[in-house]
């Protein structure tokens, strides 16, 4: 479970260009749940999100993951945390250009220590999960965009994570390919996996696996929980 | 530790991947550092190198060499001094020298002539340096003129050409019969250019020298030790010179090196907070330009320093050789052997590998603290 508890993020405080990009939110996302946070470009979706993945520090306000409170450990613990419980699934892919398929996957897990051999069997794995293995040796920039983004969701599970985090996961894919993410969506989740999207596609909010529709305007939570 | 040890070996992998990816920009980083290591180290070993020939090849020089002075200028030495200089205690023998300089106006270059004791070439011959003789195109068997300082000229046949390996000392050289060299110069009967002393205790040096001065006070002794010392100090000399000027290039490395890691493209930033975002710690990343520094300057070194061999050894540094061998018209061909300092390596890589660190610390630790949400919001 995360809570998080009267969270604000104010960016370039003291500045002239200060906002808040979130304020005094407050909510709870539990295990195993498929959460969307809903709403507007600018509405605070993605920052939210990041306070949630532990990748962005609030600017007030208390973050707790289960039973431990996780707003105030340093840089390391935090870093730890994201590594081990959140899998994150970037708007843009944000894989490493000039290296494979497999490379990128792989690159989670190399601050683990986790040998190389087994590591890159569990990688080739995940990608087999998303019919990619045979694209394992392939550079990410010769990918096709379902391609690139299937390849990000395999690095997102390289370290097993709990919690998946994705950020507007169709925003640069068709409507064939949306539907396509939401059937591994309903795997993840088949899985056991707890699942945060940050979205304001139609074919995400609305679909049927979502249990739980946060909705933001202006940085506040404007309806909270509509489970269905 | 073996899970510190795999995490490091993937850190390092994925550096190398980096490099490659990026192969403009650490080519020309590559390119340039190389360049730097090449100057300085062929700089040191060829100054180094210079420094143990001629000591090696003075070795065989006479422990002291007595010469007159004249109104505080070199004169020819009369060779009754040498009785009374065997006559010191601990002087196993004394030999008079005759030899001199040559001016040839033709090609601007000096010549030292020699006329050594039992030289064996006919009369009108000469034995001929290789420097020399590649110069002015002249070959065993050939004719070959000199003014005299009577001003007339006097033709010479080659007898033979000095052997290569002496190059260092030879190249500039005439070997002629003393009675011959003697007409030719002007240089009188019972002068000689100066005395060789052969000394029993090498302990005994400095006080033979100091007696021969007593006995002789217009005389100059002049001790091996003194020449060697000389030599080293003339070639420290110019190889300091050379890497002063090269200090110029250094710190202009040191610039391009600054510029090059702390540039760091849109790209690189970007990849550094998807490493952070995805679970890297900044100590990773720091770890990461690490390697990257390391394997920069490593390779760097690496290639720098077998280049200046293979220039200095090989090809007997023939970028630097006009500063550092001397202003001679005359310059000796021969190949050095190769002599290298273990200390001159240490302080070649703490003059190139510890100041690219350095300089590329800072740069590294504000990529290392990239915030990972910079991924979210680009």
């Amino acid at each position: 479970m995360i809570k998080v508890t009267n969270i604000s993020k104010l960016y370039n405080a003291g500045r002239p260009n200060e906002f808040i990009a979130v304020r005094d939110v407050t909510l709870t996302v539990s295990l195993g749940e498929v959460t969307v946070l809903k709403g507007p470009s600018g509405s605070g979706k993605t920052t939210l999100l990041g306070i949630l993945g532990c990748m962005v520090r609030p600017s007030s306000g208390r973050i707790s993951l289960g039973d431990r409170e996780i707003t105030s450990l340093p840089e390391r613990f935090l870093t730890q945390i994201r590594r081990e419980t959140f899998g994150f699934i970037f708007q843009q892919f944000n894989l490493i250009k000039g290296l494979t398929a497999l490379e990128n996957v792989m690159i989670p897990a190399y601050p683990t220590g986790e040998r190389y051999a087994p590591l890159r069997r569990r990688a080739l794995e995940i990608l087999e999960l998303f019919n990619m293995s045979h694209k394992a040796a392939a550079k990410v920039e010769w990918l096709s965009g379902g391609e690139a983004q299937r390849v990000a969701i395999a690095r997102a599970l390289i370290n097993n994570p709990t919690i998946i985090i994705a950020d507007e996961p169709t925003a640069h894919l068709d409507t064939k390919l949306s539907h396509e993410f939401m059937v591994i969506v309903r795997q993840l989740r088949e899985g056991g996996k707890t699942i945060l999207i940050a979205s304001h596609d139609p074919i995400v909010y609305d679909s049927e696996l979502m249990t739980s529709r946060i909705e933001l305007r202006d940085g506040r939570v404007i309806n909270d929980g509509s489970r269905s | 530790m073996p899970h510190t040890l795999e995490k490091q070996r993937h850190i390092l992998d994925f550096t190398l991947a980096s490099l490659l990816r990026r192969k403009g920009k650490n080519g020309a980083l590559f390119t340039v550092y190389t360049l730097i290591v090449f100057i300085l180290a062929s700089v040191m070993f060829f100054t180094y190198a210079l420094k143990e020939e001629a000591s090696l090849v003075l070795k065989g020089a006479p422990e002291i060499i007595v010469q007159r002075t004249l109104q505080g200028r070199y004169a020819p030495i009369p060779v009754e001094y040498g009785v009374k200089i065997r006559g010191i205690r601990g002087v196993m023998g004394v030999r008079p020298r005759v030899w001199g300089y040559y001016y040839d106006p033709v090609f601007l270059a000096n010549y030292t002539i020699m006329a050594p004791e039992g030289v064996n070439l006919p009369p009108g011959s000469i034995a001929l340096g290789s420097g020399i003789s590649r110069m002015r195109r002249a070959y065993q068997g050939d004719t070959i003129s000199f003014t005299g300082a009577d001003g007339k000229a006097r033709n010479f046949t080659i007898a033979r050409i000095l052997p290569e390996e002496s190059q260092l000392l030879s190249a500039d050289l005439i070997l002629m019969a003393e009675g011959e060299y003697r007409e030719f110069s002007g240089l009188p009967p019972g002068l000689a250019s100066d005395l060789t002393l052969k000394v029993k205790n090498p302990k005994e040096l400095a006080t033979v020298a100091e007696k021969i001065v007593k006995i002789l006070p217009d005389s100059r002794p002049i001790i091996r030790n003194e020449i060697l010392r000389t030599y080293d100090a003339l070639f420290s000399w110019r190889g300091g010179l050379l890497i002063i000027i090269m200090s110029a290039a250094l710190l202009a490395f040191v610039i391009f090196a600054w510029d090059k890691a702390s540039g760091l493209s849109a790209e690189e930033k970007k990849e550094i907070g998807i490493l952070k975002a995805v679970g890297w710690e900044s100590s990773d990343i720091l770890f990461m330009k690490f390697w990257e520094g390391l394997v920069i300057s490593l390779t760097s070194f690496l290639a720098g320093t077998i280049l200046a061999y293979f220039h200095v050894f090989l090809t007997s540094a023939s970028l630097f050789a006009p500063v550092l061998k001397g202003w001679s018209v005359l310059y000796p061909q021969f190949q050095l052997t190769p002599f290298i300092n273990p200390g001159q390596i240490a302080t070649l890589f703490f003059l190139t590998v510890v100041p690219y660190t350095v300089t590329t610390i800072i740069p590294s630790w504000r990529a290392a603290t990239i915030d990972p949400d910079s991924v979210l919001r680009s």
